[in-house]
């Protein structure tokens, strides 16, 4: 048994949870940012980002290091290269909460359409159950649970395609073009969020069967 | 059409992907082999094929009989008084254990490299000379020392000293002349056992490229305890394992597989534990 192997390997999963609850804290932050429209937590969800960063580095130099000093192979090899997407999906999810903080920030003194608003809580409230169903399946070597992310990714582009007919029914007014169209990319961002949730799933199937396959083909 | 695949990309999988099985060119057919000693067997029931051009590795725990295993192919359990081979070797579709079988030809054919370099105490030229003196083969003799030198990489660092000693090359350079002293006689089959684990890195590493370009003229099995070894320069791999019956223990073959497949997702959990280390 190559313990100091399975104690890194450990390690580094660990600190993958760790990064997730991190990017959850930061979806949440930005969600309550826009729905009370508060430029403060927006810019704190922007400052929190650096700590998402710093989990992203230390995860992506363990395994540099782990990769150089212990050779993995078959399964622990899979394990590895999971962890490596996972890290990187887990870092762009956060890059979103970020454009999502930013563009609060933009709108912060518009008066917003209250359906729309709700709509967005809806989508983000989706895109969290996501990302925690991506960690946990990942966590338990769950596929059946991880398979079920392309279900819950079809409720949130459901959302995302009313919310853009929400926008386009609300662009005729000049004082709400401006607010619609900022929250045109943030639907996009969340909508974004739900893909790489989906993404992490195919990481858990890819490490428990070896073969890797794209949970939908994305070309249709 | 493939239009996003750079030409870098299409090369590096080529390289990497074997031939289909019925486009492979089988060089040993071995069927249910079993090897004892005194009675007890080392070797229980193994069947693979070997195939042409292909470095093909043999791996596992100690006692696990591949030693054994790759003594069988050129028959130099034949040397060992109470070993006794079961089940057929065919080689090129013939029996290599039948009853007209020359030995000292299947050994000129199937040529074998140790683990320790073990050149003879004579000039290196000498050394790789000394097969084909033995075989009758001295047309153009220097000629064919010249050539299989440099086919062993050895040439260029050697050739202003073919009359001093091999026993004053380094250990590296030992084990190369010894892998020349094969092929001087045309072989067809290299087998080596464990050939660089007594080398440095450095020597290791001649020693890997070596059998990656000899495989495009001879084919080449190999025993090594160095799985990583085995990942970089092997296209099949073997895994053997032990298994204890009624005390006695014998070796097994538990898989046999494309070498990426061993290493990146074996089929068999007894490979996974071994490759990952987490045997015993």
């Amino acid at each position: 048994m190559r313990v100091s192997l399975q104690q890194e390997l450990d390690q580094l999963e660990a600190s993958l949870q760790e990064e997730g609850a991190l990017v959850l804290r930061a979806l949440r932050g930005c969600l309550n940012a826009l729905g009370r429209q508060d430029a403060e937590l927006a810019d704190e969800v922007i400052a929190f980002d650096d700590e998402v960063d710093e989990t992203y580095v230390a995860i992506e130099e363990g395994i540099q290091s782990l990769l150089a000093r212990q050779t993995p192979v078959a399964i622990d090899l899979r394990n590895v290269l999971a962890v490596l997407h996972i890290n990187l999906h887990l870092e762009r999810m956060a890059d979103y909460c970020v454009t999502v903080a930013k563009l609060t920030k933009l709108v912060h003194d518009t008066p917003p359409d209250g359906t729309l608003t709700e709509a967005l809580e809806d989508m983000g409230t989706r895109a969290e159950e996501m990302i925690q169903t991506a960690l946990d399946s990942f966590a338990n070597r769950d596929v059946e649970s991880a398979e079920s992310l392309v279900d819950m990714d079809e409720l949130i582009d459901a959302a995302n395609r009313r919310v853009v007919h929400q926008i386009l029914s609300i662009s005729a007014d000049p004082d709400l073009r401006e607010w619609g169209l900022r929250m045109l990319l943030v639907s996009r961002c969340l909508e974004r969020i739900g893909d790489h949730a989906v993404d992490i799933g195919e990481q858990t199937a890819f490490l428990v069967s070896g073969q890797f396959r794209e949970f939908t083909d994305a070309s249709h | 059409m493939n239009i996003i695949e750079s030409p870098v990309q299409v090369a590096q999988q080529q390289a990497r992907e074997l031939p289909p099985p019925e486009q492979r060119e089988v060089v040993f057919d071995v069927s249910d082999l079993t090897v004892s000693y005194g009675g007890s067997p080392a070797l229980k029931n193994v069947s693979l094929d070997v195939y042409k051009n292909f470095v093909t590795a043999f791996i596992g725990p100690s006692g696990c009989g591949k030693s054994t295993f790759i003594r069988c192919f050129n028959r130099m359990n034949d040397l060992i008084p109470n070993a006794v081979v079961e089940g057929t070797i065919l080689y090129h579709r013939q029996d290599l254990y039948g009853p007209d079988v020359d030995a000292v030809e299947v050994r000129r054919r199937i040529g074998m490299v140790f683990q320790k370099p073990n050149p003879f105490p004579k000039s290196i030229y000498d050394n790789v000379a000394f097969g084909p003196r033995v075989l009758g083969m001295t047309d153009d003799l220097d000629g064919r020392v010249e050539r299989a030198l440099h086919q062993a990489a050895l040439w260029d660092e050697v050739k202003d000293r073919l009359k001093d000693g091999a026993l004053g090359l380094s250990g590296g350079q030992q084990q190369r002349l010894c892998i020349a002293r094969c092929l001087a006689v045309e072989p067809d089959v290299l087998l080596m056992d464990e050939p660089a684990s007594a080398l440095d890195p450095i020597s290791t590493t001649r020693i890997e490229d070596l059998m990656h370009d000899l495989k495009r003229e001879y084919t080449i099995v190999i025993v090594t305890h160095n799985m990583q070894q085995a990942a970089r320069i092997a296209d099949m791999t073997a895994f053997f394992s032990v298994q204890i019956e009624n005390g006695h223990r014998s070796g097994v073959l538990v898989e046999y597989d494309a070498t990426p497949a061993i290493f990146t997702k074996p089929a068999d959990k007894r490979t996974e534990d071994y490759v990952t280390g987490r045997f015993g």
